[in-house]
């Protein structure tokens, strides 16, 4: 064949499956939400945040874990997303080319990548065995470890995008290299350093396996932190996994409140970022 | 070539024409159109011969820099005069960017690069080492060839660098604002719109605004790195129009890669070339007649 | 207009210009929790090297390839496991690389300006829902088409193939190895195509737009310009797409099917090691019995550890060929 005639061809072929590439996904995304849609309308209701967790064969609902999930998410949230940022900014700011950047950035690579049930195995040595029980704080803790990497990271990129005149620009006008960073760097790359955080806040929504041995689950009622607690990911994959129909119910509702908040956060992250960015 | 050090003051400069090996060019007839064209408009500051030698805000003295240890500029020295614009021009690379910004010592924000030499700012070293960086930055502004607004409002990009050293009631704050945006050339074109962010603004506007911060915080003298190089033509010559206005309040270094320019808004030219100072003299003269062949092979364009 | 404004102050000596306590303190700051990470990883190890000893010195290098797995004789032996895991990502990898470059393709150079946002989003919607999702999904939707629609045709088509048809044995059960390692395609393709599509976007306009003056197709400057330009990146993203595979728990325990066998056919059910641990660990009794399961753990964070390693030491190489 011609060659050009053949290059066109390649090029039509590749074009062609990269536009099924993209609707393989779109499907997928589509059939998903879907299914969750469908099978979880029906145990939308007043009960479900109403009522806690009932044993198979009787009516109830999710409070006690929704309740629960929300309040270790807060907690990791606080915990990781500060240190997540003054780790990245150390990376971005102070260690640029030396050896101990180096090293920290491998490491923080490894957590980004690191199956997040071994950090519930970690936590479990470290907490759950030496305060004798499961806890909510070890499931926060966990949670927290999984936020850490991710905000290490965008906030190390995002601040290496801040163009080198900007940062010049500061220091030209006699700031201090903190107030440059903190009050023009961080500006520069907020829309990044936020999106960043909120991903990690939505990626521990909906986390189950760092919580299976740390914060395990609770029938019923409890805020107290010192004791295991409900979640709505653990309760969900027992519910699912067991025989009882009304159960499993329950926990395609739970996967569709799950769903839906994190969209929401999604949503709201790039809704804050297209109105909070200065576009020219 | 004659030493830079004998080009610096204009009364001591040896009669055209005479021997110094060879070196300098017979000047080239008043009426050839490239010189000609390059001949400053006459106009109140340009009349040299009534001007007196004005004091040096900035003395330049035997500056080497590396950028680790290939050697960028070589043994320069110069004057920078109080209330002139002195320009910096050379092809590119020569070291003029280099040199301009080793007078705030941004280049400090890299390892790798380093200077020795003096340089004094008011008869103190702005080199010495233990110097506060900051107060010297306060002292020296400077504007970038790119214009670098802050992701904030216009009205905090200027209050950033004045909040940097005085604490202000909100209304001198306002009119410390409004000031430096009048002098900048921008008040009329953002009063209104003073929280908008800094990003909305044209290259041009954006360049002005970043000249008004660098003013705000009353610097006494002003690094211009090839300010109007990103803007297009309408905005430089509003930048160039700026800087002639300015020039009567502060002591002005503007790097160039445009000769026209140089010619057009600089009292004084320094012509650098593979980190050399090749020649340093008023900007009327330099572009007439310019005392080293080089220097004048580079005005006329034989070669950039 | 110079001098219409305010008469300006030269107080620049008199102002105090405070001394940078702040930098100091900030850059300790940071350094502090830059060091916490480097913490939290070394008490992984240690942690997981610890609860791991008791199974080790119990088993000793047996544990790796022995395939029993008996609570109650206290026989325990990864290999069945770890095969899982292997696979599954294998598959995985597989199915989601191609479709993950097709996708950033796509967004980056065909799709219309107006198009390249809202489907961004989308797909990065597929990484936002979580695994437990995929999981019931996976049981209650996927396992029950694939097991009428997907398997009886692969059986009766390529398990008669000689060779490769031991892949495709056996009956259809919807769970399996085969759907496990489909789903972690779908929820790892977004990540690696999330990646691909920001790198392949640094990539300077100018760059691509002398390739097409050249006369060349999209396929050519995709292949010859965008991919060398950002092959770091991609890579990047490939290994961090692996990473989550080789990890994920609630997807593939819901529909692998939680056997401890190893069997060639990849339509069969499995175990991976993530797995394995969710199943098990609350139930576990007995020291030996958790050691063992910890030890799975230190395995699979091993795996992904080289995994990691060896990606970036690729990269430096990479990097270093480039000359830069």
């Amino acid at each position: 064949m011609e060659l050009y005639a053949r290059r066109r061809l390649v090029n039509i072929i590749v074009m062609t499956l990269s536009m099924a590439a993209t609707a393989f996904g779109l499907v997928f995304l589509f059939l998903v939400l879907w299914t969750l849609l469908i099978n979880g309308i029906g145990a939308i209701s007043p009960a479900l945040f109403a009522q806690n967790t009932p044993p198979p064969g009787s009516a109830g609902g999710l409070l006690n874990a929704i309740v629960g999930s929300l309040m270790m998410t807060a907690i990791a949230t606080v915990i990781g997303t500060p240190t997540g940022i003054l780790a990245g900014t150390f990376l971005a700011e102070y260690a640029r080319g030396s050896w101990f950047g180096e090293v920290v950035r491998f490491v923080n690579d490894i957590l980004l990548s690191a199956p997040s049930i071994i950090i519930g195995l970690f936590v479990y040595a470290v907490m759950v065995v030496r305060m004798g029980h499961f806890s909510a704080w070890a499931g926060a803790v966990a949670l927290a470890i999984i936020v850490i990497p991710v905000v290490v990271r965008t906030t190390e990129d995002m601040l290496r995008l801040v163009p080198g005149a900007l940062r010049e620009a500061a220091v030209a006008l006699g700031a201090p290299k903190w107030k440059m960073i903190v009050m023009v760097a961080y500006r520069a790359a907020m829309q990044g350093m936020l999106t960043g955080v909120l991903l990690a806040v939505a990626r521990i929504s909906g986390e189950t396996a760092p919580l299976l041995f740390t914060a395990l689950n609770n029938q019923f009622w409890s805020t107290d932190l010192n004791a295991p607690m409900a979640n709505l990911p653990v309760v969900i994959f027992q519910f699912a996994m067991s025989p009882y129909a009304d159960w499993q119910t329950l926990a395609w509702g739970g996967a569709l409140l799950i769903t839906a908040a994190i969209l929401l956060l999604n949503i709201s992250a790039r809704m804050l970022a297209a109105w909070s960015s200065f576009r020219p | 070539m004659i030493s830079p050090r004998a080009q610096l003051h204009p009364q001591q400069t040896r009669p055209l024409g005479s021997s110094d090996g060879g070196e300098t060019p017979a000047p080239p007839p008043p009426s050839d159109p490239r010189i000609t064209a390059l001949r400053p408009l006459a106009d109140g500051h340009r009349d040299i011969a009534t001007s007196p030698v004005p004091p040096t805000k900035v003395d330049i003295r035997n500056i080497n820099f590396f950028y680790g240890k290939s050697q960028a500029l070589k043994n320069i020295s110069l004057p920078l005069y109080d209330r002139r614009v002195t320009a910096f021009i050379g092809p590119s690379g020569c070291g003029k960017s280099t040199l301009l910004r080793i007078l705030n010592r941004i280049y400090e924000l890299y390892p790798g690069q380093s200077a020795t030499g003096e340089v004094l700012l008011d008869g103190e070293d702005v080199l010495a080492p233990g110097l506060d960086l900051n107060r010297l930055r306060a002292k020296i502004g400077m504007v970038f060839q790119k214009p670098t607004p802050f992701p904030m409002t216009i009205r905090d990009n200027i209050a950033f660098g004045i909040r940097l050293y005085e604490r202000l009631p909100q209304s001198e704050l306002d009119e410390r604002i409004e000031s430096a945006l009048r002098r900048a050339a921008l008040w009329d074109e953002v009063k209104d719109k003073l929280r908008q962010s800094g990003l909305s603004l044209s290259g041009g506007q954006q360049q002005r605004l970043c000249i008004a911060r660098a003013i705000a915080i009353e610097p006494e003298v002003l690094l211009l790195d090839e300010p109007a190089s990103a803007l297009d033509p309408i905005s430089t010559q509003r930048i160039e129009e700026l800087i002639a206005e300015l020039k009567s309040d502060y002591c002005i270094a503007i790097v160039t890669h445009n000769m026209q320019q140089a010619a057009r808004s600089s009292d004084y030219t320094a012509f650098l070339y593979l980190g050399e100072l090749i020649e340093f003299d008023e900007t009327e003269r330099i572009f007439t007649h310019p005392k080293v062949r080089r220097t004048e092979d580079y005005i006329t364009g034989r070669f950039g | 207009m110079a001098t219409e404004a305010v008469a300006v102050s030269r107080t620049t000596a008199q102002r105090g210009v405070a001394a940078g306590v702040g930098d100091p303190i900030f850059r300790a700051l940071t350094f502090a929790f830059a060091l916490l990470v480097l913490l939290i990883l070394g008490g992984v190890i240690i942690s997981l090297v610890d609860g791991a000893l008791p199974a080790l010195r119990q088993f000793g290098f047996g544990f790796f390839v022995g395939t029993a797995w008996n609570p109650v004789t206290e026989h325990f032996g990864a290999l069945a496991p770890i095969y899982g895991t292997l696979v599954t990502s294998a598959i995985a990898m597989l199915i989601g690389i191609p479709v993950a470059f097709g996708i950033a393709l796509f967004i980056t150079e065909l799709s219309p300006v107006w198009l390249k946002r809202p489907l961004a989003t989308m797909i990065e919607l597929l990484a936002a829902i979580p695994s437990i999702i995929y999981g019931i999904w996976g049981l209650f939707v996927l396992a029950p088409f694939v097991q009428e629609y997907i398997e009886p045709p692969l059986i009766n088509t390529m398990g008669n193939v000689p060779g490769i048809g031991l892949l495709f044995a056996g009956p259809p059960l919807g769970i399996g190895v085969l759907t496990a390692g489909f789903i972690l395609a779908v929820m790892v393709l977004p990540f690696i195509s999330s990646v691909m599509r920001d790198v392949f976007e640094t990539v300077p306009a100018v760059l691509k737009e002398s390739t097409y003056a050249l006369g060349a197709t999209t396929t050519e400057v995709a292949w010859g310009v965008v991919l060398p330009f950002t092959r770091i990146g991609v890579f990047g993203g490939i290994l961090l797409g692996l990473g989550r595979a080789l990890g994920e728990t609630m997807a593939v325990t819901f529909v692998i099917g939680n056997s401890n066998h190893i069997q060639a056919s990849i339509l069969q059910p499995g175990t991976t090691i993530s797995a394995s641990l969710a199943n098990e660990f609350t139930e576990a009794v007995g020291d030996l019995y958790l050691s063992s399961l910890i030890a799975l753990g230190l395995i699979l964070f091993m795996i992904t550890f080289i995994v990691l390693a060896i990606a970036k030491l690729m990269l430096i190489e990479l990097q270093r060929r480039a000359g830069g």
